[in-house]
């Protein structure tokens, strides 16, 4: 087991806003803000926001999960955007 | 048990709470980024190099798989399928 997936949600959630890189198996990096990691399953979601406006969703499964860095804190433009996504089933807004 | 005071004069919530609520918040959000996903094409990382595209359908509570539809493999087109997340690596997809 990783030790990532040994984590406490209380560790997780001070990675939640920041901009992080992610190193997966077979050497494998992310990099995106984190958005929630599964308490569950330890699954890392990281999204990065596209040239053309839309949005790039991606998850890591927490049994692949290497390492974690934090990249940068973020600021508070890129935290609301990320805070209104997924709160509510208005995510609908965001389909083309 | 009364709770602990604070540096700054607040009560605050005892630690397994403060726990409790941020899992709570994490699993959430999770479940909300996968409702997100249901019926949007998305490409799976799989183990060996293996890239995988299909439509998220449904996953169990665990996390354990994830169903699919048009499951699309080197060797064809499966109409459905499960994908251990065991053998996932990651997954994304355009919102």
């Amino acid at each position: 087991m990783s030790e990532w997936m040994k984590k406490s949600p209380l560790e997780w959630q001070d990675y939640v806003y920041k901009e992080v890189r992610v190193v997966a198996s077979e050497k494998k990096e992310y990099k995106g803000w984190l958005v929630t990691t599964d308490p569950v399953s330890a699954n890392i979601v990281l999204v990065t926001f596209l040239e053309d406006g839309s949005l790039s969703v991606t998850g890591v499964m927490g049994h692949s999960v290497q390492t974690v860095e934090v990249v940068s804190e973020g600021d508070h433009k890129v935290r609301e955007k990320l805070m209104r996504l997924f709160t509510s089933v208005d995510c609908e807004g965001y389909s083309p | 048990k009364v709770p602990e005071v604070g540096g700054e004069g607040r009560i605050q919530d005892p630690p397994e709470l403060q726990e409790q609520r941020a899992r709570a918040a994490l699993r959430e959000r999770y479940l909300r980024s996968l409702l997100a996903m249901v019926g949007h094409p998305v490409s799976f990382t799989l183990h060996e190099g293996v890239h995988v595209t299909a439509q998220f359908g449904a996953t169990d509570l665990d996390v354990a798989n994830f169903y699919v539809s048009q499951l699309q493999t080197p060797i064809g087109v499966q109409a459905e399928a499960l994908l251990r997340c065991s053998d996932i690596i990651s997954y994304s997809f355009k919102l």
